[in-house]
């Protein structure tokens, strides 16, 4: 250890935890949906380590469960994960002065709470930041490797009459409210679930991927107007 | 075997994503236009998501007012406060109390 930088691998745990704290109901509608899908529990969490990304997981396995195809539920899923490409363009030059290494593994924990913790780090050394980077990534790794557990324990333990499934549409909801900041967004949410609603029918929920497309292209048609 | 399959495609194709500008070290500023796209993914998919969740085996969509309404409370309080643990508990006791008022 006598190579490791203390300062920021105890930063980039401590202010790991407070961030993973909006996490928590993410881990426990993972378990709930992985029960009412009837899918075995490790099988399940095995998306934990595979993935490691909230939305995208319980998208996928929700889609599964409802009788989706593969190619469907795993674009649908990789449409929900599209925002890593950004994480991953903004973050590129931050990585230039790094090993090979890291490269690889840093990737691989370029998960929304890590890019927001170390896109700001510009004065760090590379030495530095390699370490912040890595002690936030694990212990974010840990954290919900743990509580995706945890959420799997819990999950088929509580009652239906709870509906708890309504908790999946309510969290996304809330996604769908925080990444809206101009009209023209809201606009292209409302199309998107009307667009949903009238393509119901179509086999392998496609109507997922149609309806996102439409709203994406009718929001960049409003871009054009005046704001 | 088809949830495996389907994991493992969505891992990898999460991991490309992660991956491609890092391992490419790309020194290219992202195009504007691409941006603006990816700025609509989340409303856009989100939107579409949280109707096809409410669609029950017959292809009916299940949204009385209890739905409604904990979906309505669910976006106020997440936009207001960007809290999702209170936006989900707020959402559900409305959800709850509607259905079995």
């Amino acid at each position: 250890m006598s190579n490791v930088a203390i300062a920021p691998v105890r930063r980039g745990i401590l202010s790991s935890i407070p961030l993973f704290i909006p996490a928590i109901p993410f881990a426990f509608v993972f378990g709930v949906v992985v029960a009412e899908a009837n899918i075995p529990a490790f099988l399940g969490w095995s998306s934990s380590p595979i993935i490691f990304g909230g939305a995208a997981q319980i998208t996928l396995l929700t889609l599964m469960g409802e009788g989706a195809s593969v190619a469907a539920a795993v674009t649908a899923a990789l449409i929900v994960g599209a925002r890593h490409l950004l994480y991953s363009a903004t973050m590129a030059p931050r990585f230039r002065d790094q090993p090979r290494w890291f490269h690889w593994v840093g990737a691989y924990m370029l998960i929304d709470q890590v890019f927001a913790l170390t896109v700001l780090e510009k004065d760090m050394s590379a030495r530095d930041f390699r370490h912040y980077y890595l002690s936030a990534g694990i212990t974010f790794w840990l954290l919900w490797m743990s509580f995706t557990a945890l959420g799997l324990v819990v999950g088929p333990v509580i009652p239906e009459t709870w509906q708890l499934g309504f908790a999946t549409p309510v969290l996304f909801m809330g996604l769908l409210a925080v990444s809206i900041d101009r009209w023209q967004k809201a606009a292209a949410a409302l199309v998107a679930m009307v667009a949903m609603a009238l393509l119901a029918d179509l086999p392998n929920r496609l109507g997922i991927i149609l309806a996102a497309l439409i709203a994406i292209a009718v929001g960049m048609f409003l871009e054009r107007l005046r704001p | 075997m088809n949830i495996l399959l389907a994991i493992v495609l969505t891992g990898i194709g999460t991991y490309a994503m992660r991956a491609v500008f890092l391992l490419t070290v790309s020194t290219r500023p992202f195009p504007p236009r691409a941006l603006k796209m990816l700025e609509y993914v989340a409303p856009a998919v989100m939107g579409a998501l949280v109707i096809s969740m409410l669609i029950d085996g017959s292809g009916a969509i299940q949204m009385g007012s209890p739905e409604l309404a904990g979906l309505v409370t669910a976006a106020l309080l997440a936009a207001r406060t960007r809290n999702h643990i209170l936006a989900l508990a707020a959402a559900m006791s409305v959800f709850w109390l509607l259905r079995f008022l």
